[in-house]
């Protein structure tokens, strides 16, 4: 929801151009494409493209299937899950709720049906305007036999109901429902060389949902149409035009909400009598915290993705800056904020999204907040626990006054340490942030020491943790393959890991800039290959 | 995908013609007497409806992180007198004649992944399917296995709510969820909304019906033609999707036919707008009761013959009243005998308390509603602490028409396996089911001693 929210510190810089210049390296490895399967849409993409075509007007569907996620991101889980029974009520009450909007009379509606009914049921005038509104919804043009069942359908209703628009209303609400819109059809053809490709409308909704995370706008179903996609030259002009477009932001914003769970905090669930910052408006603010950030290092400052867990510079509103005891923005919204150079909070380890998302309702969690670095900031997946053992931690006692006392046991059972010692030692560098992440010292009493190691790299706190992390080099690894997950709506197996090392190489070769990722991964034949079905 | 269930082959009776194809005259050359009884046209093609001609219905009522066995067994084993309630099932003093408390049963399956696995066995009566990397179930779950059986013939198959914001574990099959409503005013709606209509009131004569219907079968010629160009698992998620799509083509096409004489059925109070958490607390209990109220009335208007209630889904970390942490933390963390976790033991118990209550407050013929049902309450773990599979907590609601014993306590010895309770259940319910599990919970005798 961006778009609520001014960005008033953004507005202001021009961003420097968000052309990259190709990576220069050794032959891409062999294509070892997964099998193709349909992705339904998630509830951001469909409302995505919704907005995209019929502008912020319109009032969204709230109430849709939910998304699920698979190997940690909603995108894999949209190409594993189906719709269920529920979810195609919900789907049909969104189609007609969207349909009637669009043709009401008005803006919309004269903007979506190009010609004037010349009687209550006119086929002409249904045709023109379901096949313009069924270009952009299914991402591609109709056949005449999926244009005609809309269109009769389309007269059918307005016969009944005596009225054109009405009747229109039945066709665009079944275009709505249909699995053209619900799922992108990406199957792969045969090209001409025999080999499987994405071509055409395919890869241009594949471009566009990987970029943008919306459908395809005019400009590149033309570019499809017109075959310039086939070409080297034709994909790197649409490539390059949608990384400068706004809507490239909206893509980035909506990949890390997924690879952090962001959309968790909506529901962020903090006891308020303990921690007395909490109230309904720091999960969304933090959530945009988190976001402001990774736009700006990836379009305005264009730089190393790895300052992520290092820089200063953030973007806080008042709730926020409260959390953090820092100066409150001088107006509402967010604004740019260096933290202070002698504090305890730099980076994502020390904003309240990870600090408050991976944490009890009532305190903190050193197992979890580990387990956040570990699988999703490393890619190193962690064990379940054993289903039979005790994993109680022992209450604070005297002798025992801070977390890192009580979980000892964690950390020298060897039951338990096989993976605590994975993810506690990095808790416990952050148990200087309490449950929500306000900053404190001490904990009943006694100091709290946040230092530690992880893996090699000793660290005295926070601030050495974030260093380290950054330094880490299953962090870069990790963020290609997830960029890769997210793309392929598929978590790459053996066959695929030498393209994801391609990948990786050439993020590192252009300094790890996240557009120059997107544009190599968005122009690589791998991203056009398609494997056989399966 | 793999099913739990196995039926008896011959146990399958004939189609019967439900009265709506039998009305608009869309059998062809069938011949078919409409002389039926009005309840009995409306009876499923497969269960069996009570003595007295009310349908049987089945409810499941689910919460998260189990109890605490040592508090939870009652005392004394038997029927009546011979039994009575413990500290955890207090809450149910006002239902203990209409209810049965299992204990000492197992869910037999590997219990690799904490209240994972034990979620899967005891709702799908399999192991958990971790064969795609990902954890899921591996087959249907009870609900809609039953639903499939007994939900044929009435607007909607299942119903599914839930007390707080969860996912559910209401499974079609593998990735497969039916998502519960989480939100009463939502399902009020949904139920008892602008299509409703009460005993009495003949169908709705609304030409949109029929409309919609014709859009949903250009969808599914979409499906059809989608279908025959992906891959088989594809193909598998749009029959899916394809099944939900005639569900409400079907529903659709009810709306139009009278709706049911059921003298009970009446359309309940508007539910509040929204139920927001207080103190940080999600309002859990008020959410819950007027649910429970508005399947009740679902159920006496026969729009459903079966129901899911989940309180929490399993690891929930819900901040229940008077708790200082979540459940699943103090499950964990709580030391001593756990006073915390038993107070939310006690809590949630109250509220399936409270909805046996809601069923037996709505009188159908002689009896009450809840006669006519059997509602199954479980968790996916006992002992949350250690995420034991043992001596599972159980409870039973409603006699389903008299074929299942209530005010009674059974606690067989020998680990007998959770599944041969379902069995039970699903015999109660006129299910022809010949076995039921996998493996070690393999099972196909059903507790006699539960059985009248």
């Amino acid at each position: 929801m961006r778009l609520l929210i001014p960005l008033l510190s953004l507005s202001c810089a021009e961003p420097p151009p968000t052309t990259t210049p190709p990576v220069v390296r050794g032959d891409a490895p062999a294509v070892a494409a997964p099998a193709p399967t349909l992705r339904r849409l998630t509830s951001t993409q469909l409302h995505n493209s919704l907005r995209d075509l019929f502008g912020d007007e319109l009032a969204l569907p709230t109430s849709l299937e939910p998304d699920e996620e698979s190997a940690g991101l909603r995108s894999v889980g949209a190409a594993v899950t189906s719709i269920s029974p529920r979810g195609v009520e919900q789907y049909e009450a969104a189609a007609f709720f969207v349909a009637d909007q669009v043709m009401a009379e008005g803006a919309l509606r004269d903007a979506w049906v190009p010609c004037e009914p010349v009687a209550t049921a006119d086929d002409a005038c249904a045709g023109l305007a379901l096949s313009g509104l069924g270009e952009r919804l299914w991402r591609r043009p109709l056949t005449e036999s999926e244009l005609s069942v809309l269109v009769s359908l389309s007269s059918e209703a307005a016969s009944t109901l005596g009225d054109f628009y009405a009747g229109l209303s039945y066709g665009l609400a079944a275009m709505l429902q249909s699995p053209y819109f619900l799922y992108r059809v990406e199957l792969g053809q045969e090209d001409e060389d025999g080999a499987r490709r994405f071509m055409g409308y395919e890869l241009a909704s594949r471009l566009s949902f990987f970029l943008w995370n919306t459908a395809p706008d005019a400009a590149l179903l033309e570019a499809a149409a017109a075959g310039e996609l086939e070409t080297e030259a034709g994909r790197l002009a649409q490539i390059d035009r949608m990384l400068a477009d706004d809507r490239a932001r909206q893509g980035v914003r909506d990949l890390f909400t997924e690879i952090y769970h962001l959309y968790e905090l909506d529901d962020l669930s903090k006891d308020p009598n303990i921690f007395e910052h909490m109230s309904a408006q720091v999960g969304p603010s933090a959530r945009e915290e988190t976001l402001l950030g990774v736009e700006y290092l990836t379009f305005e400052a264009q730089a190393d993705m790895r300052d992520l867990f290092t820089t200063r510079r953030t973007f806080l509103d008042r709730t926020l800056a409260a959390i953090y005891g820092v100066p409150a923005p001088a107006r509402e919204g967010f604004a740019e904020t260096m933290l202070p150079a002698d504090g305890p909070r730099r980076g994502l380890l020390g904003q309240v999204s990870t600090l408050a998302l991976h944490a009890h309702a009532v305190s903190t969690s050193v197992t979890r907040r580990g387990l956040f670095v570990r699988e999703v900031l490393l890619c190193q997946e962690m064990p379940q626990p054993p289903a039979d053992v005790d994993t109680s931690i022992p209450e604070a006692t005297e002798d025992a006054p801070t977390m890192r006392e009580r979980v000892e046991r964690h950390l020298t059972d060897p039951a338990c340490a096989g993976c605590h010692a994975m993810t506690d030692p990095i808790g416990l560098g952050l148990e200087q942030f309490d449950g929500i992440g306000r900053f404190r010292t001490a904990e009943n009493g006694a100091t709290i020491d946040p230092s530690g190691e992880l893996d090699g790299a000793a660290f005295t706190d926070a601030l050495g943790l974030g260093a380290a992390l950054a330094a880490h080099p299953a962090a870069t690894s990790c963020l290609v393959e997830t960029v890769y997950t997210y793309a392929w709506g598929h978590a790459p197996d053996d066959a695929e890991d030498p393209t994801v090392d391609w990948f990786l190489e050439g993020f590192t070769l252009t300094e790890h800039r996240l557009l120059a990722l997107l544009r190599d991964i968005a122009a690589s034949e791998a991203f056009r290959a398609a494997g056989e079905l399966q | 995908m793999k099913r739990a269930l196995r039926l008896s082959p011959g146990a399958r009776p004939v189609w019967t013609p439900s009265r709506r194809l039998v009305l608009r005259g869309l059998l062809g050359g069938l011949a078919v007497s409409v002389a039926l009884p009005p309840l009995l046209s409306l009876s499923s093609r497969r269960a069996r409806a009570a003595d007295d001609g009310f349908p049987l219905r089945f409810g499941l009522f689910t919460w998260g992180n189990g109890n605490l066995p040592d508090r939870w067994v009652p005392e004394g084993e038997g029927e009546g007198d011979a039994w009575s309630l413990s500290d955890q099932l207090r809450g149910l003093a006002a239902v203990k004649p209409d209810v049965a408390v299992i204990t000492g049963l197992s869910c037999k399956v590997p219990n690799v992944v904490p209240h994972g696995s034990g979620n899967a066995g005891m709702l799908s009566g399999l192991p958990l399917d971790q064969s795609t990397g990902e954890d899921t179930f591996a087959g249907p779950s009870i609900d809609q296995i039953i639903a499939a059986e007994i939900g044929q013939d009435t607007l909607y198959q299942s119903i599914l709510t839930a007390a707080s914001n969860v996912s559910g574990s209401s499974y079609n099959g593998p990735f497969s969820r039916n998502p519960p409503d989480t939100d009463p005013y939502t399902l009020y709606e949904r139920l008892f909304g602008a299509t409703f209509r009460e005993p009495g009131e003949e169908g709705l004569v609304d030409p949109t019906l029929g409309l919609r219907r014709s859009a949903l079968d250009a969808v599914m010629g979409d499906i059809a033609a989608l279908n025959a160009r992906v891959g088989s698992e594809d193909k598998l998620r749009l029959e899916q999707h394809l099944d939900g799509v005639r569900q409400l083509e079907t529903r659709l096409a009810r709306l139009e036919e009278d709706p049911p004489s059921l003298e009970s059925c009446a359309r309940p109070a508007t539910p509040a707008l929204s139920y927001p958490d207080v103190d940080g607390r999600p309002q859990v209990s008020a959410r819950s009761r007027v649910m429970a109220d508005l399947l009740a009335m679902a159920l006496a208007c026969d729009q459903t013959r079966v129901f899911g209630h989940t309180i929490s889904d399993p690891v929930s970390d819900l901040l229940f009243d008077g708790a200082s942490a979540g459940h699943h933390d103090l499950t964990h963390n709580e030391s001593g005998d756990q006073p915390e976790v038993h107070n939310i033991t006690v809590q949630i118990i109250d509220e399936l308390g409270a909805l046996i209550e809601a069923l037996r407050a709505v009188p159908e013929g002689d009896a009450t509603l809840l006669d006519h049902c059997v509602v199954l309450a479980c968790s996916e773990v006992s002992l949350g602490r250690t995420h034991s599979l043992d001596d599972m907590p159980i409870v039973l609601a409603g006699s389903c028409g008299g074929a299942l014993k209530t005010d009674l306590h059974l606690r067989p010895t020998g680990q007998e396996s959770t599944n041969r309770l379902h069995l039970s259940v699903m015999r109660a319910l006129g299910i022809p089911a010949v076995s039921f599990g996998e493996d070690d919970g393999y099972a196909e005798d059903g507790l006699s001693a539960l059985e009248v």
